[in-house]
């Protein structure tokens, strides 16, 4: 197949993004445009991070300057949304229609909408995009209160983020260790221990119903208690909007199926991010992965398909995220076949989370320690034997089981 | 043109490691991340462009440095970018080896 000479993206998350600038990098010469509803492309994941905590400018998230596109000759289109898909061509909303011999899309996920009568009054919320990041943090004046649903990634980063712009927070969730099946139980009670410690008044249950309260909120929990709230934001997962890709006649199954290059079941249309999911080469479909690198990789493997290379084999996944002043990163599976390895710092607590599958190393977490999640990724995807008793000795640094290797 | 600052000596940064230079001792705007990667010795600003960390205390392999915090990838021969989410590249200082002393010469235009 000879490369397109004309591609419109739609989406400006980093899938997006990376796959425009990857084509363009690759030698791509014909035109590149990217399509974005929001009024730039720009990075989410500090939205309930430091972006939220500081109240940065939409500006600082940018992946680029508008120089920096003009300069790489990407087209940004954005305010503006893409209305239908066709070969060849993407309608928008705004009645143009663009010739795109090569259309990737990139459209992201939404966050799940509350589940709760009363969870369309003004008070209650979602977090995805930049104007939700910072109507929540308007309301989470010091001294308000703030009810967080799902103490998932995202609803723990909102708690502590919430927490450091001085609010009160309610972190309700049904799960009483939170994270157990992506972190293990050692890490996830630790991770979840820091809400209590911070002063958070974490709820094991669900929100019944949201009712209004004057200007505030009164959020019924299934145990019967009542919290009066400022603010209500709900975490509790994404959902993805196929309909785009529907309406072109694209295979969806609760995501845009794809292979592993990024192709879907339509010629000269492919998918990447959170909007996708990946039939693996043995046909099974992967669950939706929602990361940030996975993401990118994508972005970097449809560009290459489309200039006609092999994309990059993939490693195991990595994902970081940043609460209560610490780092938390995590690369491949930390449940599941094999054994935990934990690794304690001198308080005692768990600096880091090792697990040992067959003489293999298939997943490890870190607290403030990156450098061991980035030693185990090589460890991973290079497949270098290892043993419990090294991997549980604190004088041996994952570093130094990788250099051995060499 | 900036004078040559001894900051270590051969040996003193181990291999894919690095040092940082004080921005007080360096005369600049940011610190100073000496690296010795590959059997090089180089110097970059020491901050990540992304958000506050330092360089220095990031994954170095094979010219190249992963910052702590979210992954951003620096050469440390010329600066750029090579993995996001980094907007934009660091700046480069001159390093040279002087029998067994590394001397830094930081970039003029990021003298404080």
């Amino acid at each position: 197949m000879t490369a397109p000479a004309s591609v419109v993206v739609v989406g400006g998350g980093i899938a997006g993004v990376t796959a425009a600038r990857q084509l363009r990098a690759g030698g791509f010469s014909g035109t590149i445009r990217i399509v974005e509803a929001e009024p730039l492309c720009y990075d989410r994941p500090p939205l309930s991070k430091a972006a939220f905590v500081d109240g940065a400018g939409i500006e600082s998230l940018a992946f680029a300057t508008a120089d920096e596109y003009a300069a790489a000759g990407i087209e940004v289109i954005a305010g503006v949304r893409a209305a239908g898909i066709r070969a060849g061509a993407v309608a928008l909303a705004d009645g143009r229609v663009l010739e795109a011999e090569g259309i990737v899309l990139a459209t992201g996920a939404r966050a799940r909408p509350p589940a709760f009568p009363g969870g369309d009054l003004p008070a209650v919320g979602v977090l995805r995009d930049y104007a939700d990041a910072m109507r929540l943090r308007a309301a989470a004046s010091p001294g308000a209160t703030a009810v967080v649903v799902g103490a998932g990634l995202v609803g723990a980063e909102l708690a502590s983020g919430l927490t450091e712009l001085g609010a009160r927070v309610v972190l309700v969730d049904p799960d009483p260790v939170p994270g157990a099946r992506a972190f293990g139980d050692a890490l996830a009670g630790h991770l979840h221990a820091m809400h209590a410690a911070h002063g958070v008044d974490v709820r094991v249950g669900a929100v019944v119903r949201a009712e209004a309260e004057g200007d505030r909120v009164a959020v019924r929990l299934d145990d019967g208690a009542s919290v009066s709230a400022d603010a209500v934001v709900v975490a509790t997962g994404i959902e993805v909007d196929t309909s785009l890709a529907e309406s072109a006649g694209v295979e969806v199954d609760r995501g845009i199926v794809v292979d592993d290059a990024g192709r879907t079941s339509l010629l000269g249309v492919w998918a990447v991010g959170d909007a996708t999911r990946r039939r693996r080469p043995d046909g099974v479909l992967a669950p939706p992965d929602g990361h940030w690198e996975t993401a990118e990789l994508d972005g970097r493997a449809v560009a290459a398909d489309i200039l006609g290379a092999q994309p990059a084999s993939r490693g195991a996944g990595w994902y970081w995220s940043d609460r209560y002043g610490v780092h938390v990163e995590v690369v491949g599976r930390l449940v599941g076949d094999g054994v935990e390895i934990v690794r304690r710092a001198g308080s005692g607590l768990p600096a880091a989370v090792l697990r040992l599958d067959e003489g293999m190393l298939v997943g490890a977490a870190s607290i403030d320690d990156p450098n061991t999640v980035r030693a185990a990724r090589r460890l991973i995807d290079r497949r270098v034997p290892v043993t419990a008793a090294e991997l549980a000795d604190p004088a041996l640094s994952l570093r130094d089981l990788l250099r051995a290797a060499r | 043109m900036a004078e040559r600052i001894p900051v270590a000596r051969v040996g003193d940064i181990g291999d894919e490691e690095a040092i940082v230079v004080p921005r007080a001792t360096a005369g600049t705007v940011d610190d100073i991340g000496v690296f010795f990667s590959a059997g090089v010795y180089s110097a970059i600003d020491n901050t990540c462009t992304h958000e506050e960390a330092s360089l220095a205390e990031g994954w170095i392999e094979d010219g190249t440095v992963e910052c702590p915090l979210h992954g951003s990838a620096f050469c440390l021969k010329d600066g750029t970018v090579t993995g996001p989410p980094a907007p934009r590249g660091v700046a480069v200082h001159r390093v040279d080896v002087d029998g067994d002393r590394i001397l830094l010469t930081p970039d003029p235009s990021r003298l404080a």
